[in-house]
């Protein structure tokens, strides 16, 4: 995975930086967010090498991967899959498009990805397996729902079943990146038990469903499940800008 | 007077980070990492710790060593070192600005 991190980068800078930039890589437990910074890293370094033929003496318009971009996402993302969630099981009647609700989820579930990276710098390190669960879980669920969708275009009926298969995978990476995140304590550990069950109770409201059991009491899990799933991942983005914005400047011993 | 200090636009302060994290010798990547994650508490990945040493190195800033085992160290030159006073004094006289507007400046 190294090899091929370092591939993405252009052949000057590979003749340059490559073999200190492997080492470095093999040092410590690559995570999603090493790998995002890492891509964009690359960008960074083809426009920079593409500019400074042209003779441009900065990039200003570069970006680091950090974890600000991961706190905003987790905010953006998780209040605009709740909302559409709200809207698509039809816990508040509003007349919308199905077609754009599903799309507006798949949004919200792009900017939970930019999250799941963002925020697993730290994670990563001592719980490799559970950070790289917790993203390619919903990144495999992203596809599915997109194939979903635009399948349902075509035949509603077995593409509602891939759409929802991927909605539900953003609920098990959510629950891995919870658990990643309570034993690493690198954020609110309160903030992440409201995510974990969050996670959790939308599988127990659905088990509810099919059984018809207690319908009005599913509906209060499934309201209080989303409800801590929007706050968990809102609580922990703002904690994530609240650390990024912290003095830059080195602790006094 | 005119600063010296060059523009980095948004590496600015990954630049100044490794800066401090050389000022005390010279170092590789990964020490380099864990000095700024520890002094910040937060992360700095490799894509954005390479981008900005290819900044300073490209500037001047800070030279390359001979690879030890294949990680490379690296070194504040003459003119980082100035370069790094200049920032921080700079960064100082802010912060005592804002200090005395607060009303918390020492005696």
């Amino acid at each position: 995975m190294n090899r091929f991190l370092v591939r993405l980068y252009p052949a000057a800078w590979r003749e340059r930086y490559g073999e200190e930039f492997v080492a470095l890589l093999e040092e410590r437990p690559v995570g999603p967010f090493d790998v995002a910074d890492v891509v964009l890293g690359a960008l960074d370094a083809r426009l920079r090498l593409r500019r400074q033929a042209v003779e441009a003496a900065t990039l200003k318009g570069a970006t680091t991967m950090s974890l600000r971009i991961g706190g905003f996402a987790a905010i953006l993302g998780a209040s605009i899959m709740t909302t559409a969630l709200v809207v698509g099981t039809g816990l508040v009647s509003v007349d919308v498009d199905p077609v754009f609700a599903l799309g507006v989820m798949v949004v919200g579930s792009i900017l939970l990805l930019v999250a799941l990276a963002g925020l697993s710098a730290f994670q990563a390190r001592s719980h490799r397996r559970l950070a790289w669960a917790a993203f390619a879980v919903p990144a495999f669920g992203a596809m599915a729902m997109i194939v979903g969708i635009g399948g349902m275009g075509v035949e509603n009926g077995p593409f509602w079943y891939v759409w929802f298969v991927g909605l539900l995978t953003f609920f098990v990476g959510s629950g891995f990146f919870a658990l990643a995140t309570y034993r690493t304590a690198v954020l609110s550990r309160r903030a992440t038990l409201l995510l974990g069950v969050g996670s959790i109770l939308p599988f127990g409201s659905g088990l509810m469903a099919m059984m018809e059991f207690a319908p009005a009491f599913q509906e209060a899990v499934l309201v209080f499940a989303l409800a801590a799933f929007a706050l968990g991942w809102a609580a922990l983005g703002l904690e994530a800008i609240r650390l990024d914005r912290a003095s830059p400047a080195p602790r006094p011993a | 007077m005119k600063s010296t200090i060059p523009e980095f636009g948004r590496f600015a302060e990954p630049t100044l980070l490794i800066l401090v994290s050389l000022s005390d010798g010279p170092k590789h990547g990964y020490a380099m990492m864990q000095d700024i994650e520890q002094g910040t508490g937060r992360p700095m990945g490799a894509g954005t710790l390479y981008a900005a040493l290819a900044r300073l190195e490209e500037r001047g800033l800070i030279e390359p060593l001979p690879p030890v085992d294949r990680r490379r160290p690296y070194r504040l030159t003459a003119v980082g070192a100035t370069n790094l006073a200049e920032q921080l004094r700079g960064l100082s006289d802010f912060a005592q600005m804002g200090l005395r507007q607060l009303g918390e400046s020492q005696p």
